[in-house]
């Protein structure tokens, strides 16, 4: 069982919007700058920056974007857990992206690609929050890409495992 | 035609096929239901296989092996100083994470519980217990304690490399269990669908038959057409198929040639309208209405006739007389007719032929026979004539040798006239004019009349001749005595014929209980009959070819009459016999015993010893009304000789007007007359008031059948006497009518009981001592002819009238002195009667006569007894 909760930022939606309504992304826009640790840096084929060609991201800047919250079951826990964070849908928009998949870094160089078809509403998140708490790095924090497994059996497959990737801290865009 | 294939239900090997196929298809659904379940696991499986419980476990599981190594070399690196504090940390919490997701993860459950991981995972857990507060503490004192921390990581190397490759075997376990589940169930899936296979390799192979079967089938079918064609078209009779609306779809060759219409032509015509005549519409129409209506009772179907003669129209308004059949039969669209017209035109003729030429035969037969009954009539009155006049010659004076001469005269005149007869019984059979009546009559009477008559012949040839009972006597019968007698006569005649100085002995015994019958047994002691001659002898005009019977002569017709007469009378005859020992003829008639004793029929004893007194009587004038001259003379000498006086008539007329000119005391009337016949004349007579109008008529014929007798009794003659004329019976029959008794013929026979009811015998028997003989005759005869003039007188007497009570007590009276006692107590009713009321009961009166008759004859018989007694 899943259930997707949508709490909606407008500022993120104006800017999704904006990013939406310009598709080919020519004009760079600048991000504010992360001010805490930096958790997540995305790079490569981005529109919008606040470094060097990367996004950089703390944990205020992500909780700013546009958030779901599932309730799924996964392989690697007992019991039904919570999980909080951005759609990967929401999170390429934002960086405003053309690209086709995202490779996604783990803190120990696992790694693996995430095709576009994938950042679907209603697909995998960028999660930060497990049953309401922060995750650590012992939790497989502090980010973790969460599938709603529960919600179908195609997100029950090898390959969704596979890019259910924890302890999460780059993206490429490529 | 019916083929016994197009009617018959499938014959047995399709049958049996076809419940065979029935269970196939049952078992194949049940298979593919199993199949379909089967499918179902399947897919349940390879759903759970599409789906996975892990992510890659070998890699997970020996990253925990990768990121220790990691957590080590940071160690060893942080003690070097090479590597901050940071990563260090860092690293532990990825291995740490790592553990507890193998700790923790749903997907190791199965690993976490074997028995010889326990152990590793407890120094594990007391591992991270003890670097947990370390690495989490100040870096100071994690740098402090690097060594201890290293050596304490070092130890549990042996245990995270077990855990890791624990966790890979049973991970291994796993995957081999389900694929072998995996296995079965598709092994399972296979075995089901190798036998859905076989199942509809059997269907088809059902199937295959079915349609071999359906072929063979139809050429049958086939055959069967075509062989139903040709006969259709062999036919000789014309085959027309018709559909509902009787248009003509099929003609076949026989109705071209017979109707002379071609196929083409008659093709769509209404088939009543151009090959029956109108006349004969509705008698099919009405036919097919019962044959075809649902409604009608099918009971009376079958008992239709289903042909119909009709009136049938070939071309150019030809018609002929046709045979017709039709049914009905489903055709395609609607029912069709099938009629079958046969010309019969031919057979008709034919038939009408043979009715004709049927008819023409009969008719001739009939003439014939009526030619041969008229000959023997015509013969029997002059042979009469001949026979009455040589009666009337023994009156006069003859020498001896002319009075043998009249014998001989007279035996061959006997002789020929039986001839006659006999011809004349043969031709009124055959012309179908002989009956029988049932009658009562006693057996008794009639063996003893009939051994009388034969006794003289017998008694010349030395031939005892008598009869007896065996067993139950049963003399009163229902039976026509006459034909029973001449039976009798037949077979006693012939027995006693051939046999001479022998005996012939008659027995009679009724037979049977439920179907009683009376047999007569004519044994003789005579020549006999040879085996092969008994079929032939009851066979008309058979003689045996013996010198004996040529010289015994006879036409040979008396034993077929006597067949005849047995048959008539519902009986049979037949004959055993042994040559040289003798012979025995049986004759078998029904018997139905009745409870009255017979009324007395013919001659008899009685009449003959009433004759010698009869000729003592007062002479009559008697009109004698005969055609014939011959009979004429032979009658008016007869009664010449006995005093009476004659006065003749030559036809019916004439005797009527004589009738009426003058009283006569009786009247002769032959039957067979020119002009008026002699029942008509009688009628006339008794019809009119003429002084003759009471007088007794006595009818004279040749033919007195019973039904006859009766006819003449209606007509008026009361009396009847049959040709040729007998003295004896003439004389006897004048006296009755004389006496006004009923007529001789139902005086009926005198048992004692009967005489002692009738008569006080005693009274009689001191009247009959007391008196001297002459004065007794005397009294006698004036009592008895002044009673029955009496008795006449109350015939037509008005019941009231006054004379009646002095006169029935003036008979009464006499009637006491006579000892008649029925007859006395009968008057006296009638006077009490008339005395109290004035009028009486015209049944008394009516009794009267047959009384007094019973009477009389009881007083005769009497007295007849007591002259031979006294």
């Amino acid at each position: 069982m899943t259930t997707t909760t949508v709490t909606p930022s407008f500022l993120a939606l104006a800017l999704g919007g904006l990013m939406a309504l310009t598709p080919l992304s020519a004009r760079a826009s600048d991000l504010a700058q992360p001010t805490g640790e930096v958790l997540l840096s995305v790079t490569g084929d981005i529109a919008n920056t606040n470094a060097d060609g990367a996004a950089m991201f703390d944990r205020a800047m992500l909780e700013a974007l546009p958030s779901v919250t599932i309730q799924t079951q996964t392989i690697w826990t007992e019991g039904l857990q919570t999980f909080t964070g951005v759609q990967l849908v929401d999170l390429a928009a934002f960086v405003g992206t053309d690209a086709e998949s995202l490779r996604a870094t783990a803190v120990n160089d696992y790694a693996v690609s995430i095709p576009s078809e994938d950042w679907v509403d209603g697909g995998p998140i960028l999660a930060y929050l497990n049953n309401g708490a922060p995750m650590s790095l012992r939790d497989k924090g502090p980010l973790w890409v969460i599938y709603p497994y529960d919600s179908k059996p195609a997100y029950q497959s090898e390959v969704a495992y596979s890019r259910s990737i924890w302890q999460l801290d780059r993206i490429e865009m490529e | 035609m019916s083929l016994p294939d197009d009617q018959s239900p499938a014959p047995r090997p399709l049958r049996l096929l076809r419940s065979r196929t029935a269970a196939t298809v049952l078992a194949l659904t049940f298979c593919v239901g199993l199949v379909g379940s089967m499918a179902f696991l399947v897919l349940r499986e390879i759903d759970a296989l599409s789906t996975s419980n892990s992510d890659n476990l070998q890699w997970s599981l020996a990253q925990a092996d990768v990121e220790y190594m990691q957590f080590r070399l940071a160690l060893e690196l942080a003690e070097k100083d090479q590597v901050s504090l940071r990563d260090l940390r860092r690293r532990f919490d990825i291995f740490y994470s790592r553990l507890a997701t193998l700790e923790s993860g749903a997907v190791y459950r199965g690993m976490r519980d074997a028995r010889d991981l326990v152990e590793p995972r407890q120094n594990i857990q007391d591992f991270m217990a003890f670097a947990v507060p370390l690495i989490d503490g100040p870096d100071a004192d994690l740098q402090a304690a690097l060594p201890e921390l290293q050596t304490a990581a070092d130890a549990i190397m042996v245990e995270v490399r077990n855990l890791t490759l624990a966790g890979l075997a049973a991970f291994a376990d796993d995957s081999d269990q389900q694929r072998q589940q995996v296995m079965g169930t598709l092994i399972r899936l296979a075995a089901v669908l190798a036998i859905v296979l076989a199942g509809l390799m059997l269907l088809a192979l059902a199937l295959w038959r079915l349609n071999r079967l359906a072929s063979l089938r139809e050429a049958e079918v086939q055959r069967t057409a075509g062989r139903m064609r040709t006969i259709v078209e062999t036919s000789l009779d014309a085959i027309i198929l018709s559909d509902a609306e009787g248009r003509i779809r099929e003609f076949n060759t026989a109705a071209q040639s017979i109707f002379g219409y071609s196929r083409a032509e008659a093709r769509q015509r209404d088939m009543l309208e151009l090959l029956i005549v109108p006349e004969s519409h509705d008698q099919i129409l009405s036919l097919a209405r019962h044959r075809f209506d649902p409604d009608a009772v099918a009971s009376i179907l079958p008992t239709l006739d289903r042909t119909l003669d009709v009136k049938a129209m070939a071309r150019g308004g030809r018609t002929f007389p046709a045979e017709l059949s039709f049914d009905r039969a489903a055709g395609a669209d609607g029912p069709v007719y099938v009629a079958f017209i046969r010309d019969i035109s031919r057979r008709k003729a034919a038939e009408e032929g043979l009715t004709e030429a049927r008819d023409r035969a009969l008719a001739s037969e009939r003439v014939k026979a009526e030619f041969l009954a008229v000959m023997s009539h015509e013969m029997r009155t002059p042979l009469n004539g001949l026979l009455g006049t040589m009666q009337l010659l023994r009156d006069h004076k003859m020498t001896e040798a002319q009075s043998d001469l009249l014998d001989h005269m007279q035996s061959s005149g006997q002789l020929l006239l039986g001839l006659v007869n006999d011809v004349l019984d043969l031709a009124k059979f055959e012309a179908g004019k002989l009956s029988v009546e049932q009658k009562p009559m006693s057996v008794k009477r009639l063996l003893d009349g009939v051994v009388e008559t034969i006794s003289p012949l017998a008694a010349a040839n030395g031939t005892a001749l008598s009869w007896h009972w065996e067993g139950v006597e049963q003399d009163a019968i229902a039976g026509d005595a006459r034909r029973l007698r001449q039976v009798l006569l037949n077979l006693l005649g012939n027995a006693v014929k051939f046999t001479r100085g022998g005996s012939v002995e008659i027995e009679v015994e009724t037979l049977g209980f439920r179907d009683p019958k009376l047999e007569f047994r004519v044994i003789d002691t005579g020549i006999g009959i040879a085996e092969a001659d008994l079929e032939r002898i009851f066979l008309d005009f058979e003689t045996l070819d013996s010198s004996y019977a040529r010289q015994v002569g006879g036409t040979g017709l008396g034993l077929g009459i006597a067949r005849r007469m047995t048959g008539l009378m519902g009986g049979t005859i037949g004959a055993e016999s042994e040559v040289g020992e003798g012979s025995l003829f049986w004759v078998r008639i029904p018997m139905l015993p009745v409870a009255d004793m017979p009324a007395y029929n013919g001659p008899d004893r009685r009449a003959r010893t009433l004759q010698p007194r009869m000729a003592r009587q007062a002479p009559m004038t008697i009109l004698l009304v005969e055609d014939n001259e011959i009979n004429r003379f032979v009658a008016r000498q007869m009664l010449i000789a006995e005093g009476h006086e004659v006065i003749e008539a030559h036809d019916g007329m004439s005797g009527v007007e004589m009738a009426s000119t003058r009283a006569f005391d009786l009247i002769l009337m032959d039957i067979s007359m020119p002009v008026l016949d002699g029942q008509a004349a009688a009628r006339l007579i008794r019809a009119g008031k003429g002084p003759c109008a009471r007088t007794p008529i006595l009818a004279v014929t040749a033919h007195a059948l019973p039904e006859e007798v009766a006819r003449f009794r209606e007509a008026g003659m009361e009396y009847c006497i049959s040709k040729p004329l007998d003295r004896g019976e003439l004389l006897a029959t004048l006296a009755a009518a004389r006496q006004g008794a009923t007529e001789v013929a139902r005086v009926p026979e005198m048992s004692p009981s009967t005489v002692d009811a009738l008569l006080d015998t005693a009274h009689l028997e001191r009247f009959w001592i007391d008196l001297p003989e002459a004065a007794r005759e005397a009294l006698l005869q004036r009592f008895t002819d002044e009673t029955a003039r009496d008795i006449a007188w109350f015939a037509d007497k008005p019941t009231d009238d006054p004379a009646l009570q002095a006169q029935a007590h003036r008979i009464a009276g006499s009637c006491a002195a006579f000892g008649l006692k029925a007859l006395r107590k009968h008057l006296g009713q009638i006077e009490t009667a008339l005395k109290q009321s004035g009028t009486v009961d015209p049944a008394l009166i009516t009794a009267l006569p047959n009384l007094w008759a019973r009477s009389h004859t009881a007083l005769d018989l009497w007295c007849d007894e007591a002259r031979q007694t006294v």
